[in-house]
């Protein structure tokens, strides 16, 4: 049903451009993509009533390009995790072409793997962040999802490049998206970490590497490369990640949308009982997590930025040998959509966050790794801003899979 | 026995810089307005707002750094100083605590002993300014207002070293401060007005010994007297404490301007500073840095040295011409109208300048042009009108558009310099006043003076006085 997809569906008639790159095309949103006028909750009572006073530039350029945006799918509490979250339903139910969702720890890229769908985080500050009501800004952007990594390239072409509302972005060369469209023969070495690898279960690293073999068979090189520390992304995600929520969610009181409480003595205990009635469980915990690291152990997040530094530039240095990583996009026993502790969440995106503690881009391909009935996903990362690179070689193997079948 | 103790002062000065636009967005930067006039998305923080750094927010600050002879920092960066309040909606306010915009300056000022005193400054960084609570008590509940006008305004917090000893220099290192900031524009810096405020941390010690005692916070000085009023009461009130024995503890304190009195206030919360990840690191490279510098206009000192040696001014007429930038600009422009220099400076200073703050005007806003100004005060040299009738006419030139000339002409205050009408002027006056006459001719030299009084009054105050008195002496003696 459609209404158990999308949370809010635009009801005036879609204006259908007949010009534009996008033309034609349909998009769904989720509800932290700020519409004029629409209904933007992401999915949090904190944010009820919250109606966006102006569109994200995304939507701009979209809109422009000649995109229709359907709507807005449901989505997990402020973006953390998959719980509740209809945006990959809203794309392999046809309701539209392509789906843009945050990327806060992997989300697009293991829905994709699930749903048998492409799944794509584009390059740290690339994508205009302004209108999107995040979680965590130095590692969240906005991701795609889609059934090509051409129709993800078409999309990123559109919405990448510099914005002057949002200054966090770089001054840099942007990356080329129209070369996607015709995927070179490219023979691209991919790198495989066996620090990695050794985390997952014995039919698990089997699949893997059955799907290492098919890679190799599409003319592309394998190469073991290593990062000593890789259980450190995930910590380092959740100490950095748990202090920048606790910040960007402290403008939510009650005050001037959302939940307010029904009474309250004076303005502190308001605050209190509002958002305390407004976030869910594993939101309250994620901010108590990062309330704990500002105030009582600081050291802890002064720790992990220095070794979110180290880790960076260790993957760097990797992309020296290699154009591309290859992991796993997801666990096969570890349910995004089922993760209730923050625990459960960082174990079903243990594979994805590596991306974006290190702000590099990566696509995930379905129905090339599958162990047994479950499809694992092939998730690849590039080096920052090579993220037209990564396109071609997702689409090269995109080919090879479909020539074979 | 209180001689026997020193006291150790640091100043925690903020600033709020004078750009057109807020910190991190487009609003005008005028918080008296009504209140809510000049607010958007971005400073209301609402969900999905970004905030947008203003270049002419930094080339003010950097500015006070370099006026302040610090050195500027290469990288600088904002954190998140986290606390709730609701001044603050989005729970955190945009600082510099860990990597500021600009280090280790210095100010001097002229201690009470005349000589001049090197005061260090540690450090200067920037930060946005909060919203403003306006707190409501007549009706049966209390309720209070928040006025967003002043949320995400630029200030810049300056921290001095414990350098300063006593409430003259922090009165002089405050004035000092003030004017050299004026000078480069970055502030209006009135305490009155809340564009500077001051916060004083004090601990006292016995003389020669360089320990730092536990200090105390003072809050809430809004003129630069109530600062020196408030270390004063504080400085005594912490000897007394040593005196008695009772222990110092680190707290707040707040100046009463009424009872002139400070008292402790609630303990305020200390919330931690994380790295902003939203606003993008500051680069400063040399050039830019360099560009600031040569941009910086010429300082007080060396403005009024150079008074002296091309103007000729006297010392003092250097120093009070160049205390403002604008009384120093309104003074050249005069001066470049072919007016004599000290002429300028004393009619600025004696005439202009008062009837300026009378009438509310400032040397930048004022009907008063230097031009016209200077065609007047020419008519003065020229012998054209007399200094009595140039005031006249200069309080003319505040009320209507007309040229110096033409309200001379209209008003008649020309200068009666011709000899045969001032002879007559002056028959006239020996023949009525024939006892004056005797008088003076007894020897009474001060009857001479009433005789010009009465040739002034008989020509309505327009005849050349110096002609006056010498046709005067001649026809007496």
């Amino acid at each position: 049903m459609i209404s158990d997809i999308f949370f809010y569906m635009d009801s005036s008639p879609p204006l259908l451009a007949e010009r534009g790159p996008l033309a034609g095309k349909t998009i769904a949103i989720q509800s932290n993509l700020s519409v004029h006028g629409w209904p933007t909750n992401a999915g949090s009572i904190a944010l009820e009533r919250f109606v966006a006073l102006e569109d994200a530039s995304i939507i701009e350029r979209v809109k422009k390009a000649g995109a229709v945006i359907k709507g807005s799918t449901y989505m997990s509490e402020l973006g953390l995790g998959l719980a509740g979250d209809t945006g990959a339903s809203a794309l392999t139910e046809n309701w539209v072409d392509m789906v843009m969702m945050t990327d806060t720890m992997g989300e697009p890229r293991v829905s994709a793997s699930t749903m048998g769908v492409y799944g794509f985080k584009p390059s740290y500050g690339i994508v205009s962040r302004y209108g999107l009501i995040g979680l965590i800004p130095s590692m969240e952007g906005i991701g795609i999802l889609a059934k090509s990594p051409e129709e993800i390239a078409s999309l990123m072409e559109t919405i990448v490049g510099r914005d002057d509302r949002d200054f966090s972005m770089p001054e840099c060369e942007m990356p080329n998206f129209s070369q996607v469209h015709t995927p070179r023969d490219t023979m691209a070495t991919l790198g495989v970490v066996p620090e990695c690898v050794k985390t997952l279960e014995t039919d698990e690293s089997e699949a893997f590497n059955e799907a290492l073999s098919t890679i190799k068979k599409a003319h592309f090189k394998i190469r073991e490369v290593h990062i000593a520390d890789f259980d450190l992304f995930r910590t380092v995600h959740n100490v950095i990640g748990a202090v920048e929520a606790s910040s960007s969610s402290g403008k939510y009181d009650g005050v001037r949308y959302g939940h307010r409480t029904a009474s309250a003595k004076n303005w502190n205990e308001m605050y209190i009982k509002s958002r305390a009635e407004s976030f869910g469980l594993l939101i309250k915990t994620y901010l108590f997590q990062g309330a704990y690291y500002q105030f009582e152990n600081y050291n802890a997040f002064v720790n992990a930025c220095r070794i979110r530094r180290r880790l960076k530039e260790e993957v760097n240095e990797l992309y020296k040998n290699v154009d591309a990583l290859v992991f796993p996009a997801r666990r096969q026993n570890m349910n995004a959509s089922k993760a209730s502790t923050i625990g459960e969440v960082y174990d079903a995106f243990a594979l994805t966050l590596l991306a974006n503690v290190a702000g590099q881009p990566s696509v995930v391909i379905p129905k090339f790794i599958i162990n047994g009935k479950t499809d694992l996903g092939l998730q690849l990362v590039g080096p920052w801003l090579n993220d037209a690179q990564l396109l071609s070689i997702a689409a090269g193997l995109a080919h090879y899979i479909e020539g074979v079948k | 026995m209180k001689t026997d103790f020193e006291a150790v002062i640091g100043l925690e000065i903020h600033v709020q810089l004078n750009s057109a636009t807020k910190m991190f967005c487009d609003c005008p930067n005028r918080t008296g307005d009504e209140p809510n006039q000049h607010i958007c998305p971005i400073c209301l923080w609402l969900p999905g707002a970004m905030p947008q750094f203003s270049h002419e927010v930094l080339e003010k600050a950097v500015r006070v750094g370099l006026v302040l002879n610090c050195n500027i920092q290469q990288q600088s960066a904002f954190d998140q100083k986290v606390y709730y309040y609701p001044d603050l909606p989005k729970g955190y306010q945009l600082s510099q605590a860990h990597q500021p915009l600009a280090k280790n300056g210095w100010l001097e000022i002229i201690g009470e002993d005349g000589q001049s005193k090197r005061l260090g400054i540690r450090k200067i960084h920037m930060e946005e300014d909060v919203a403003k609570l306006v707190h409501e008590s007549d009706g049966r509940t209390p309720i209070s207002l928040v006025d967003f006008n002043r949320a995400g305004v630029p200030l810049v917090e300056i921290v001095t070293e414990p350098d300063l000893r006593s409430p003259h220099e922090a009165m002089e290192f405050i004035r000092t401060l003030r004017t050299y900031i004026r000078y480069v524009g970055s502030s209006e810096c009135s305490m009155e007005q809340g564009s500077l405020r001051v916060d004083a941390n004090i601990s006292i010690r016995p003389k020669s010994s360089d320990q730092l005692n536990t200090k105390v916070e003072i809050k809430n000085m809004n003129s630069i007297r109530n600062l020196g009023d408030a270390i004063t009461y504080e400085i005594d009130r912490q000897i007394g404490s040593l005196i008695s024995g009772d222990p110092i503890v680190i707290h707040t304190r707040l100046w009463d301007p009424e009872k002139r009195v400070t008292s402790p206030m609630r303990g305020k919360f200390e919330g931690p500073c994380v790295p902003d990840p939203s606003v993008p690191q500051i680069a400063i490279p040399d050039e830019f840095q360099n560009k600031m510098r040569c941009l910086l206009p010429e300082m007080p000192d060396q403005k009024a040295a150079r008074f002296v040696n091309q103007y000729k001014l006297n010392y003092e007429e250097a120093v009070l011409m160049s205390s403002e930038r604008d009384l120093s600009e309104y003074f050249e422009a005069v001066v470049n109208r072919k007016v004599r220099p000290r002429t300028a400076a004393h009619w600025i200073a004696t005439q202009m300048v008062p009837a300026l703050k009378e009438r509310n005007q400032s040397l930048t806003d004022t009907p008063v042009t230097p031009d016209r100004l200077a065609n007047l005060l020419t008519m003065v040299e020229e012998d054209k009108i007399n200094a009595n009738s140039a005031k006249e006419v200069m309080m003319r030139l505040f009320e209507t558009d007309q040229t110096p000339q033409a309200i001379v002409e209209q008003w008649g205050f020309k200068q009666i310099s011709e000899i045969s009408e001032l002879e007559n002027l002056v028959d006239e006056v020996l023949s009525t006043h024939s006892s004056a006459v005797n008088n003076f001719r007894n020897g009474q030299a001060k009857a001479l003076g009433f005789l010009v009084g009465q040739a002034m009054q008989a020509s309505q105050g327009k005849a050349n006085p110096k002609r006056l008195r010498e046709i005067l002496t001649k026809k007496l003696g």
